[in-house]
């Protein structure tokens, strides 16, 4: 089990890292999301001791670990840019950290042979061994990157946006691949990801961080259905957030009203989830919806699901994705009128601060 | 058009002068390594041509009223002090360049301390160094002060050939290697050297061939075993005779033969990788 307790970091006086605590478990994949700029590498540098922390604490086990060398640590680092070593074969690559570490090098060259050969299975490189780097695709280079750091059977196995260089066909492959080893070896995983769609998909848990702060650490689906901060809901990428302010118990957004059940007056942020709206072009919206006039922009076809985007007359993009599963695509010409409605209640309301109103952590605290 | 072609025949005329003044004194050097001897001297015209002076630079001439070149012990000293210095330079150079990946207090007065090296004259520096030797009552030897001011010379061009490496050099490697379980300096070894090699090669190209015919330092700490360069210096205060120009033809091939040691490292170093490729691909 490896705790961060008040982590802080700054760079030229900008903190990076802001007084972060988190419990990263065993045997767990742990995803982190954040947008670029959000410290999440940095993060991933303090664990890993490739920088060195300004204050807090971090304990592997219970050990104290903060100020330890990064090879004393235990730790594996699969960074973006792989970081193979050029001038060894893909077999000497991998056998690196057994042969030259220092605890508890593998002296016996059957051994090294025995478990580079048996990882390389793993990822599914048996029969490259012999090959240079230089003559690996980007895909077997990720994989030679991970062989060659989960051989050395780390406590926990950090992950730099490792899907990041990879083409949209390898990387959804490398998804399934990624947990499926990971689950064979038993080993925590922490992934760091800028691709919400990654982070959600991927994850046992799921971090999300920005400027420095951890907004929220949950399971994805909890960080999906009820993000618990409006910088959250944005991350997802799956809310329309509209900007307005609460007054007596309605949420006011230009000259329109939603109801907002038992917030408090004052600036607030308004979410409505993209597949919470329908779109009505001449027949009115159900008595208990909410609804906005919209101008009808385009429409995206992405297979199981339609995405439609409509144009508030503030200028704002809403988007509205509905499922074939449930109704036909609609053809709307461009330019035409229509009304978007939801349901009040599948609404998310966040206070000035950005926290979620009605979020039950919350209402303890109040 | 117009003045691309006058460009054109600008830069032609450059390049045909530049090349004539780097090899017309070599190639006046050579013809007339191969004049008649004894009685003929270095100038036109050629009596008859023949390798007598390369034979008396060897000592295989009947003994005649030419002496024959002092190098014999001078050359000897000059290869090593050459390779002393270029051990210790490269050493020390690419040491201080390592020091300088990470940017401590001060970093940018101890550059330039360090270049300052390569910038202060040498006859100055030399003459400095002989004053200084005498007062502290050291004496002046090719191996002592002379090589301490080669090194001082010579490290710095070895030190920036090593910083123009390291700056290329992908910290990442290193990272994942301290990642891995294993300490800094068989990082180093294992690592970070086997991929800066053809850089330490061309550091030590450097070093040996500047301390090599280094002079004006050299000059005045040498003491009275002189290295090769001062020696031929000594000659030319007697008489010149066209056994200099034979043996300058020698060294000159020497030198290439060097160069094209370094060459074929360098290609070797460079195309292991490769080669180890196609084989696997065959196999």
């Amino acid at each position: 089990m490896l705790e961060l307790s008040r982590v802080t970091k700054a760079y030229a006086g900008i903190p990076a890292i802001d007084a972060v605590d988190l419990t990263i478990r065993d045997d767990e994949y742990l995803t982190l999301l954040g947008p670029s700029g959000s410290g999440k590498s940095t993060l991933l540098r303090l664990i890993a001791g490739l920088d060195m922390a300004d204050s807090g604490r971090i304990s592997l086990d219970g050990d104290d670990i903060t100020f330890r060398p990064t090879h004393l640590r235990n730790l594996g680092f699969v960074q973006q840019s792989y970081g193979l070593f050029p001038h060894m074969n893909v077999f000497d690559n991998v056998a690196f950290g057994l042969r030259y570490r220092e605890i508890d090098p593998v002296t016996d060259d059957s051994e090294v042979t025995r478990r580079v050969r048996s990882i390389l299975d793993l990822v599914g490189l048996g029969d490259l061994g012999g090959r240079m780097v230089g003559q690996l695709s980007g895909g077997q280079k990720q994989r030679v990157s991970l062989a060659r750091t989960l051989v050395t059977e780390p406590k926990v196995c950090l992950l730099d946006e490792p899907l990041g260089a990879l083409d949209a066909n390898l990387r959804e492959r490398m998804t399934v691949e990624l947990r499926k080893i990971r689950e064979t070896l038993g080993v925590t995983f922490m992934h760091v990801t800028g691709n919400e769609a990654e982070a959600l998909a991927m994850g046992d848990r799921m971090i999300v961080l920005d400027r420095g702060r951890l907004l929220q650490v949950s399971d994805p689906d909890s960080v999906f259905r009820a993000p618990r901060n409006v910088g959250v809901a944005r991350f997802v990428n799956a809310y329309n957030i509209l900007e307005g302010e609460v007054s007596d118990g309605s949420f006011r957004y230009r000259d329109l009203r939603f109801p907002a059940h038992g917030a408090p007056s004052g600036r607030a942020s308004y979410a409505i989830r993209h597949d919470a709206a329908e779109i009505h072009t001449d027949t009115a919206p159900p008595e208990s919806h909410a609804s906005l006039p919209a101008t009808f922009v385009a429409s995206e076809f992405l297979g199981s699901r339609f995405f439609y985007f409509l144009r508030l007359p503030d200028g704002t993009i809403f988007d509205v994705e509905r499922h074939l599963s449930r109704e036909d695509p609609r053809r709307i010409e461009a330019g035409t009128a229509c009304t978007v409605s939801w349901d009040p209640a599948s609404a998310l309301v966040f206070d000035a601060q950005g926290a979620r109103l009605g979020d039950d952590t919350l209402k303890g605290a109040a | 058009m117009q003045s691309n072609n006058l460009l054109r025949t600008i830069l032609g005329a450059y390049t045909g002068l530049f090349i004539l003044f780097l090899y017309g004194p070599f190639i006046v050097m050579g013809i007339l390594s191969f004049q008649a001897g004894p009685e003929g001297g270095p100038q036109f015209p050629i009596i008859e041509w023949s390798t007598y002076w390369y034979q008396h630079v060897f000592g295989l001439t009947p003994p005649s009223r030419v002496a024959p070149l002092p190098i014999g012990e001078a050359l000897l000293r000059s290869l090593t002090l050459a390779f002393a210095t270029m051990v210790v330079s490269t050493v020390l150079g690419t040491l201080t360049a390592q020091g300088f990946r990470r940017n401590f207090r001060g970093s940018g007065f101890v550059f330039y301390l360090v270049v300052l090296g390569m910038m202060v004259p040498g006859v100055l520096l030399g003459l400095g160094m002989a004053l200084v030797a005498d007062q502290v009552g050291i004496d002046r030897t090719w191996w002592g002060t002379a090589f301490v001011l080669h090194v001082v010379y010579t490290f710095p061009f070895a030190f920036l050939v090593m910083l123009a490496i390291f700056n290329r050099f992908d910290k990442s490697v290193e990272e994942a290697a301290w990642a891995l379980g294993v300490p800094p300096g068989r990082t180093f070894r294992k690592v970070t050297f086997p991929m800066i090699f053809p850089g330490v090669l061309s550091a030590m190209l450097f070093a040996f061939t500047l301390s090599y015919d280094e002079f004006p330092r050299t000059l005045f700490t040498a003491g009275s075993d002189v290295t090769m360069p001062i020696a031929i210096y000594g000659t030319f205060a007697v008489e010149i005779h066209p056994n200099i120009f034979a043996f300058g033809v020698l060294t000159t091939l020497f030198s290439f033969a060097l160069l094209s040691v370094y060459g074929v490292l360098m290609t070797l170093s460079v195309r292991r990788a490769k080669t180890a490729a196609v084989q696997e691909e065959i196999a």
